[in-house]
């Protein structure tokens, strides 16, 4: 069994200053939340609303303006690799091969014992082993967001952030790359952060919805899914999940 | 066969092969015109060598064999080409033959200007000897002074190389300090800014006055302006690289140092390679002028010195070799260019 990891946001603030006027937005406002390995958490809500500035600071990309985020109590100070990101552009190095772009990670943390065996699994994992010698500009969306999941696996991290990673693709990638990351998160039982625009993807895949408002960016509701996996899109319970989360995002605009 | 079978064979071709299907198919008409039009160069290398054996002189001309040798030698190997490329032809691979008929119109008008030039100068005198003298005497010339041209060209490539390579590597310190840290830029850009725009020439006459040897001195101005175009393109690279590269690498676990060294500078190569080239042409120019004001060496100096004594013949063979040695140096710089930049070539259209 993996070691249990907390994740908790408290009271955390995020405001951004504007680039014309002297007002600042609100992007994150008083978030408190605890997560845990094992969760896979789906954060959806109107575009603006924040979603994607939680997970930058979770990440480390950027710091809260108040509030404290902490994995077992200790601060999140700066980006490491035991937090992955797979950001909606898969940001691909285009002067790197395949290959070595997905072993950038073992590169700079000077692994070098086990990196070919490693390296060969993950690759084989995606799927993409006919392809490791291309470069990214010959990758189809798909095969380019594959490669930049496996990327971001190739640290092991515990927590894996995911910014709207399928957003950018057809309905069918997009399926079954739902189902391989479900697989993934399955065996390694990491914590899995999503961001997503797509309800449906939110409960397909998620252990729990957060569902967030704009203006300032707040949980609005957090709404665990009681399913088995895998889950059926048609089932009346999925259905009905997704219909309440729905109703509560047109709420949330009605209401500004 | 079978329809299916038939079939098959379209799954497993080769990227010549499709080309090659989706080509129009030519008619045989076509295909001798083809054939005529690859064989005109030799054809107009045949009349150029008429022209110079028959055509009577109007200046004596020592050595006549050197360029008809050269004619020859250059005729050969165009034939030697054709036959070559015939033969692959033959076995399926038609893309040397198209090739060589693309090219062949040009080469036959190089032939014909050949014999033009000849019959304008040694012939009949109209260009006015010795100012512009005929090739023959041109290639006597090289030949009587191949030992200077020679020590010549080695100086000249030696000072270029010097210059150009220290201002090169010096561009790429201060372009990625300045792209990547805003307190080296707050401090070295207005400098570039400032100094950039001035022709690096234009220090000439100060640095031969304080250097302590015209060659450093001569250095220092070729490096300067490849310098400037080194570090301008480094900056604007490494200014560009899209903050998504930087955030994933650091997600990733990349260090600062870690960013700058597999991040930053390998998105702003192609950059780099871009003032590369710039900077090569501008420490060119620099040379010559080096040369022809103060250094005394080299193939810019010779040129001048050349020009002193009335030696026009040995000025114009002093031209052409730098023609052919900028050239190299050029074509060298573009094959490295090519090569690394090779994953921007494989982009899928």
């Amino acid at each position: 069994m993996p070691k249990t990891l907390v994740l908790k946001l408290e009271g955390v603030f995020k405001s951004f200053a504007r680039v014309e006027t002297d007002d600042v937005t609100n992007a994150v406002a008083d978030v408190n939340l605890s997560m845990r390995n094992g969760e896979f958490i789906s954060l959806v809500g109107t575009s603006g609303c924040g979603k994607s500035t939680i997970l930058r600071m979770i990440a480390g990309l950027i710091s809260p303006t108040a509030g404290r985020l902490t994995i077992n109590g200790v601060p999140i100070e700066g980006p490491g690799p035991e937090r992955g990101f797979v950001f909606q552009k898969p940001a691909l190095f285009p002067w790197l091969t395949v290959e070595k772009n997905i072993s950038f990670g073992l590169r700079m943390s000077g692994h070098t014992a086990e990196n070919g065996e490693r390296l060969a699994r993950i690759i084989h994992l995606v799927g993409l082993e006919d392809f490791k010698n291309d470069y990214p500009g010959q990758l189809s969306g798909g095969m380019a967001q594959r490669a930049a999941l496996a990327r971001s696996l190739i640290n092991q991290p515990d927590i894996l952030l995911l910014d709207e990673p399928l957003g950018a693709l057809d309905a069918f990638t997009r399926m079954n790359i739902q189902d391989e990351l479900l697989s993934i998160w399955q065996k390694k039982k990491q914590l899995m952060i999503m961001v997503t625009h797509d309800v449906d993807e939110a409960v397909y895949m998620g252990t729990r919805v957060l569902v967030m408002e704009a203006h300032p960016g707040r949980i609005r509701t957090e709404l665990p899914i009681e399913m088995e996996y895998p889950r059926n899109r048609s089932s009346a319970l999925f259905v009905e999940y997704r219909n309440r989360i729905l109703e509560m995002l047109h709420y949330g605009t009605k209401e500004r | 066969m079978t329809e299916t079978n038939r079939g098959e064979r379209f799954l497993t071709m080769t990227k010549s092969q499709l080309l090659e299907l989706e080509r129009e198919e030519k008619t045989s008409a076509q295909k001798r015109w083809d054939v005529a039009v690859s064989l005109l160069p030799v054809l107009c290398c045949a009349a150029a060598l008429l022209e110079y054996g028959c055509v009577p002189n109007k200046y004596p001309n020592a050595s006549p064999q050197r360029y008809a040798a050269l004619l020859i030698l250059a005729g050969g190997i165009w034939l030697l080409l054709w036959v070559w490329a015939i033969m692959r032809y033959r076995r399926g691979d038609k893309v040397r033959f198209r090739t060589l008929r693309h090219h062949a119109p040009f080469y036959a008008v190089l032939f014909l200007l050949l014999a033009a030039f000849d019959y304008l100068t040694l012939k009949t005198g109209r260009l006015l000897y010795p100012f512009i003298p005929w090739l023959n005497d041109i290639i006597n010339a090289a030949a009587a002074d191949w030992k200077s041209l020679l020590v010549s060209t080695l100086f000249s490539l030696r000072l270029l190389f010097l210059g150009y390579f220290s201002g090169a590597a010096s561009g790429l310190v201060t372009g990625i300090a300045c792209g990547y840290s805003s307190r080296v830029r707050y401090w070295v850009h207005p400098l570039i800014k400032v100094l950039g725009p001035i022709p690096p020439v234009t220090w000439v006459p100060l640095v031969m006055l304080l250097a302590a040897s015209l060659f450093g001195g001569s250095v220092f101005i070729i490096a300067l302006g490849t310098w400037f175009s080194v570090s301008v393109a480094a900056m604007t690279g490494i200014a560009s690289v899209d903050r998504a590269y930087y955030d994933a690498a650091r997600t990733l676990g990349a260090s600062e140092r870690q960013i700058v060294l597999h991040v930053a500078i390998p998105h702003a190569v192609p950059n780099i390679l871009q003032g590369m080239t710039q900077g090569m042409s501008s420490a060119c120019i620099s040379l010559m002028i080096a040369e022809m004001l103060g250094v005394e060496a080299g193939l810019g100096w010779y040129i001048t010195w050349a020009k002193s004594w009335a030696m026009y013949n040995r000025m114009f063979a002093a031209i052409i070799v730098i023609c052919m040695v900028f050239n190299a140096v050029t074509k060298g710089l573009d094959l490295i260019k090519k090569r690394v930049l090779r994953y921007q070539s494989e982009v899928v259209q």
